[in-house]
């Protein structure tokens, strides 16, 4: 009887949650994708190369990371949600084993930060609930709430870095991991440069009431793509290098749920990070290629994809909606096809904005005059 | 008058004391019946609102309680049909709720609300409540209450969860095996939406309380009030206000009856009839059976001694064998020009019989409407005549105006007060919460009560030369003498100093119960030393100045220094208090309460004792002294001739040097009958007792060994079973 019971349960906890996820994705179609807007990291900036998986491997052998294999390479850097470089924000690094603008066998999307900002698709609801964004001041409510959030925006935030490339990018929740082994294993992954140098931008002693200030300093001598144009510059003038790193764990029958937890990282002396492999750039690609750039959960082998969710409260109920958010992705494509492409991020004194309306506005109505 | 009244002996006197007291006992009243007027709370009751003679009123407050009733009743139903069991629902801990407590007023808002009690509550569909979580806040007032997740988003409870903070309400004791019960009730509560929990923390932020904060409008320490009936900081038991109702309602009808005659027909009405109106007290029975009885020098110095003044005798340095009683009047306190208020010195001898007899009365201060020097002096002595019994009646009068406004408002009430906040505010899993709850509690509502009864517009002013700010700087002052550090009773100068000796059996009963408590209780008491180093430091940060300390004393004129070097010293004298101990300076003025500890998390040598001490103190200001200087109130001050709060200037060039049956100096027809509404209201409304233990809120200890020397108080004219365990009229 208690079986059939928590089957019953469980079956419309899945369903609620797979409702959950198609209905965000139908509003975040409806209200960001069809404007030709990301759900978030609308200012970015693409590049390809090669990713080469390493010889010398520390963690079970698995078919997809073959040992010297060289995949292409395309990656996607980006700033949360401002389109002003300067600000304190959020950083991302999402990379693709092919150069294709979408389709790929392994994608991978991370941010800056070891620990994050939600943990559930819940969790995320709440966040984007909560956002009430005002002038470059944004979250504070959900801040006051949740104290992990604060925590972990304390801890992922980034202010003026030198490059896209000194960040470290963390995956956070797990994916599966079945190697050659058959053994089921959890893994995280991570990116950081390729010679380890210091990561710059870390806000030390961030109070809790100026977290939700992700304003420009005062004075700010940075322009709004100064990331962008650093990181063109470098790839053309320097060798830009990553190491690709992941932790394995293996799976348990009384597995604490805790393992998948994003906000709770695991214990690097018992789950250490080995070199995965090597991503080596080669050149960055322009606005619209960049902008045209998607990645997906989906693009994974079976074996290492995203773990099941059971309900909008587990952990990994986020990697299950990012990946049934593809309609959001082909929207935002379609709406390209429509509405023409969107306009790169002027270097002008609109300082502290996301207002991605105004800029396409102003650059139709320039291109209207001209 | 001479030691006796004509032909009669002491012995007379004596055995007329005896069936007067037994007469005028004070016998509880039946219960009320459907058609009783009734009386919601103490506080309800008002020197001058006819609140009971009103038909419509009577029919309006019926309809109230009635209304009242009825939501209790649904209230009892709803507790009994979902009852709040002690069962965490849930099995892991996986998500938490979070916030910090501290206290809301301005000065205090960074004051964090250590050792609270929280509790995280759901409600299903159907009403019944849930525990998810309990706990405690930290010293720093933060609180993260774990608990299961996946149960508090399970379908069954409701939108809106319960986020509690609780507040013991009441202490009562396993009355066969001395175990403690907290009684605990809601302080505040909040919602917290289902919908907001997201499976990590969630976080209240600051919770800020208006919780047992000190009031600023008034010098002394006392507790913010707003509303006594439903914004109180504690309630009186229903025991209480049921006992208040059914003594005291007789008492409100007569004072609501002398009131409508005075406004309607004022010739209808004497001091006689009001008199006669009231239970009679002592003093008029012991004069029915003996005229002058009460008036003669033999009961004046037994009732300085042993009375509601119990004076203190200070040995006369000139006149060996000879004692002064110092009663100081109004000095430099704001004072009304209607009432006298002087100061006077008795000299006493102690006469072969143990009790003093006085030999000389010194009156100095205004006396009279015309001469208004402060300084004046008029001296008496028993070959006066006439004049020397209106100066023991001058005395008598005095010392009932002191002993109402230094001993009994300050030195009990005020004095129990600041305690009862310090504890409230900062003892909650330290045992001696346990020890020290049933005899604080109710007195911040009784003292309530009285800022609108006895000052603000109430009684005192209006019936004595003190002002409302006149009571209030001289209860400052008074409360400044008061310091648990090295006191003890008051030393018995004779075997019949019954009030010393019985203080000083009193102290030993209180002494052996404290060390037996600490004996059980010293390891938690230890360990949760914190909260004793918080109550210390309420207790030395909002106590008074030492007494006169805060005046400049070079610029006392000459008899100014003389009348204050003599109230310094005699009022030390009077408190025991230790003046040689160094104090706690705090923002420049020397405090008069001694620290308990200066050790933040453990005692240190010495501070077990010291806390041991303080209790002992607490406990006997709020039961013995006060039950000793209240319930004798009812003797001393229950006739309007014998010894009123004050008396008249008049108009004559003698001003308050006039026989009795002059009633230009008495208190006229409404302050009479004001004054016998007092009397009565403090001395016939007890309510809860150490020995009778009605809601078993005392250490059955305790109890047993008051009731083991039961014989030897009733030898001291003390009755154990009316020592009250707290301070609450």
């Amino acid at each position: 009887m208690g079986a059939i019971t928590r089957g019953i349960k469980g079956f419309f906890a899945k369903l609620y949650l797979w409702i959950f996820c198609k209905f965000f994705t139908f509003i975040i179609v409806i209200t960001l994708s069809l404007k030709r807007k990301r759900m978030s990291h609308d200012n970015g900036i693409g590049a390809i190369g090669r990713a080469t998986i390493v010889k010398n491997q520390k963690f079970p052998a698995h078919d997809f990371f073959e040992p010297g294999q060289v995949f292409d390479l395309r990656i996607r850097h980006a700033s949360a949600t401002f389109l002003d470089d300067a600000m304190n924000c959020i950083r991302s690094m999402s990379i693709k084993f092919s150069k294709n603008e979408f389709k790929s066998p392994f994608d991978l999307e991370m941010n800056t930060g070891e620990i994050s900002l939600f943990w559930s698709a819940w969790s995320f609801f709440k966040f984007a609930q909560l956002r009430k964004e005002k002038y470059g001041v944004e979250y504070i409510e959900y801040y006051k709430k949740y104290p992990e959030g604060l925590e972990g925006a304390k801890i992922a935030l980034r202010r003026n870095p030198n490059s896209f490339h000194d960040l470290r990018y963390y995956s956070k929740t797990p994916f599966k991991f079945k190697g050659k082994d058959d053994i089921k294993r959890y893994a995280k992954y991570r990116i950081i440069p390729f010679d380890n140098i210091p990561e710059t931008g870390i806000v030390d002693n961030l109070s809790d009431v100026d977290t939700g200030n992700q304003r420009i300093f005062p004075n700010e001598t940075r322009g709004r793509n100064y990331l962008k144009e650093e990181y063109e510059t470098r790839v053309k003038t320097q060798e830009v290098k990553y190491r690709l790193q992941i932790q394995i764990r293996t799976a348990q029958d009384d597995e604490n749920p805790e393992i998948f937890n994003n906000m709770v990282p695991w214990n690097e002396e018992m789950f250490p990070w080995h070199d995965l492999a090597v991503l080596e750039i080669e050149k960055t690609l322009n606005w619209e290629d960049s902008t045209r750039t998607g990645f997906s959960l989906n693009n994974m082998p079976k074996t290492l994809g995203y773990i099941p969710a059971k309900s909008i409260y587990d952990y990994n109920s986020l990697n299950y909606m990012r990946a049934h958010s593809e309609w959001a992705r082909k929207a935002r494509m379609f709406s390209y096809k429509i509405f023409k492409f969107p306009r790169p991020i002027p270097n002008d004194d609109d300082r502290n904005s996301e207002d991605w309306k105004k800029i396409q506005k102003n650059k139709v109505s320039k291109f209207l005059r001209s | 008058m001479a030691i006796y009244p004509p032909n009669k002996t002491q012995k007379d006197i004596d055995e007329v004391y005896k069936r007067a007291y037994e007469r005028t006992k004070i016998i509880y009243p039946k219960k009320k019946t459907f058609f009783s007027p009734r009386l919601r709370t103490l506080h309800q009751i008002s020197i001058d609102k006819g609140y009971l003679a009103s038909t419509l009123v009577g029919i309006g407050d019926f309809c109230i309680d009635l209304v009242a009733a009825c939501i209790a009743a649904v209230k009892k139903i709803n507790r009994k049909i979902f009852p709040r069991e002690d069962v965490i629902h849930g099995t892991k801990k996986d998500s938490y709720v979070t916030g910090k407590i501290t206290f809301a007023k301005k000065n205090d808002l960074t004051t964090p609300i250590h050792h609270m009690q929280v509790e995280f509550w759901a409600r299903t569909f159907f009403g019944g409540w849930r525990k998810m979580s309990s706990g405690h806040t930290d010293e720093e007032g933060v609180f993260k209450l774990y608990f299961d997740f996946i149960e508090a988003k399970k379908f069954k409870y409701r939108r809106s969860f319960h986020f509690e903070i609780h507040q013991v309400e009441h202490v009562f004791f396993n009355q066969d095996s001395g175990e403690p019960r907290k009684k605990v009730s809601v302080f505040d509560s909040f919602k917290v939406k289902k919908s907001d929990l997201t499976g990590m923390g969630y976080d209240l932020g600051l919770i800020q309380l208006f919780y047992w904060e000190y009031r600023d409008d008034v010098p002394i320490p006392r507790v913010v009030i707003k509303e006594q009936n439903e914004d109180a900081p504690e309630y009186y038991s229903e025991g209480r206000n049921e006992a208040a109702a059914e003594q005291f309602i007789p008492i409100e009808i007569i004072k609501d009856k002398h009131l409508l005659q005075i406004k309607r027909n004022p010739q209808s009405i004497s001091i006689e009839s009001i008199q006669d109106d009231y239970p009679t007290n002592l003093t008029v029975a012991m004069e029915r059976e003996i005229p002058g009885s009460t008036r003669c020098d033999y009961w004046f110095g037994r009732r300085m001694m042993n009375g509601m003044s119990c004076a203190t005798f200070l040995p006369d340095e000139k006149e060996k064998g000879k004692y002064w009683v110092k009663i100081f009047g109004s000095c430099d306190y704001e004072v009304n020009q209607e009432f006298a208020f002087p100061t006077v010195y008795g000299q006493f001898k102690i006469a072969d019989n143990g009790l003093p007899l006085p030999t000389k009365i010194i009156v100095k201060g205004q006396t009279d409407a015309y001469n208004k020097n402060p300084f004046q002096e008029k001296t008496f002595t028993p070959n006066d005549g006439e004049k020397w019994e209106q100066a023991k009646r001058i005395m008598r009068v005095s010392s009932a105006l002191s002993s109402e406004i230094d001993d009994h408002f300050a030195g009990t009430h005020l004095n129990t007060e600041q305690y009862a906040i310090a504890v409230r505010r900062n003892v909650r899993l330290n045992p001696v919460a346990e020890l020290l709850l049933p005899h604080l509690k109710e007195v911040t509502l009784i003292n309530h009560t009285a800022d609108t009864n006895l000052i603000g517009p109430g009684y005192i002013p209006r019936a004595s030369a003190m002002t409302a700010e006149g009571i209030i700087e001289r209860s400052k002052d008074a409360l400044g003498t008061h310091d648990w550090k090295n006191w003890k009773p008051m030393e018995p100068i004779s075997e019949q100093h019954t009030f010393a000796i019985a203080s000083n059996l009193f102290w030993d009963v209180v002494h052996q119960f404290v060390d037996y408590f600490f004996d059980e209780n010293e390891e938690d008491i230890k360990k949760y030393w914190y909260e004793i180093y918080c109550m210390s430091n309420d207790l030395v940060n909002n106590s008074v100045p030492l007494f006169l300390s805060e005046q400049d004393s070079r610029k006392w004129t000459g008899e100014e220094r003389e009348l204050n070097q003599d109230r310094i010293e005699y009022n030390h004298l009077r408190a025991c208090f230790d003046n040689t101990l160094s104090r706690d300076i705090i923002n420049g003025k020397k405090k008069s309460i001694s620290s308990i500890t200066k050790s933040k998390n453990t005692p240190a040598e010495g501070d077990m004792d010291n806390l041991k001490d303080m209790c002992k103190y607490a406990i006997m200001v709020a039961t013995f002294l006060h039950t000793y200087v209240n319930e004798h109130q009812y003797e001393d001050i229950g006739e309007v001739l014998y010894c009123s709060l004050g008396l008249r200037y008049g108009d004559k060039e003698d001003g308050i040097f006039q026989p009795e049956n002059d009633y230009s100096i008495a208190p006229d027809l409404t302050r009479a009958t004001q004054m016998m509404w007092f009397s009565n209201l403090l001395s016939r409304t007890e309510y809860g007792f150490i020995t009778r233990n009605e809601e078993h809120d005392i250490h059955p200890y305790f109890s047993k060994l008051l009731l083991d020397k039961k014989e030897e108080f009733a030898k001291l004219h003390v009755n154990v079973e009316n020592i009250e365990s707290r301070t609450n009229i």
